[in-house]
């Protein structure tokens, strides 16, 4: 049921963005980036019943707690940076979006280190 | 909530427009430029709430 309301508030953007962009171009951005963020906090909320299921399941399973948040983190920071990078290239500056999208890979990268660094010391357990 | 912050900002940008056309024609230039001026700034603090309102929520859901 959660669908149909998020392609209803899709369309109706999509309406509105058309009408305003004939009269004043910058009106329509905002409409799509109002749309983008409603349709982002609807989803959200489902989100966090999956988060949970995550982390009992590693739990479960042994995981070391860390490197699920470190998980959890870089899933964060991509949803951000993919909602940036759209809006930029909606806007038609290519340039911007491709600078938001080196930032976040940057960024993952360092937050990703220290799963970097365990799946070093296990390989060179391995190797004799 | 959520879709009538759409169409506030869908009837902010019809209302800019209309309003700006109309002091243009009235010879009024610079009073056109404030009021879309006054338009975008509304229509930025509705937008830039909501965005920090996602912020928020994602950096709470995903402990960032």
């Amino acid at each position: 049921m959660e669908i149909v309301k998020i392609i209803g508030i899709g369309l109706v953007s999509l309406i509105l963005i058309v009408i305003i962009k004939q009269y004043k171009p910058e009106f329509a951005l905002y409409v799509s980036l109002g749309a983008g963020i409603i349709i982002i906090l609807m989803v959200l909320d489902k989100l966090l019943g999956i988060i949970q299921l995550l982390t009992t399941l590693s739990q479960k399973a042994g995981i070391n707690a860390t490197y699920l948040s470190i998980l959890l983190k870089i899933t964060g920071i991509a949803i951000l940076t993919e909602f940036g990078v759209s809006i930029c290239k909606d806007a038609g500056e290519t340039a911007v979006a491709n600078k938001i999208e080196f930032g976040g890979k940057i960024i993952i990268i360092s937050i990703s280190i220290p799963i970097i660094s365990a799946l070093l010391e296990v390989i060179m357990q391995l190797i004799p | 909530m959520e879709i009538d912050l759409l169409f506030k900002i869908a009837a902010i940008g019809i209302l800019v427009a209309v309003l700006h056309q109309v002091l243009v024609r009235a010879g009024r230039e610079d009073q056109a430029m404030m009021t879309t001026l006054a338009g975008l700034i509304i229509v930025l603090s509705m937008v830039i709430k909501e965005i920090s309102a996602l912020f928020n929520s994602v950096r709470t859901i995903f402990n960032l």
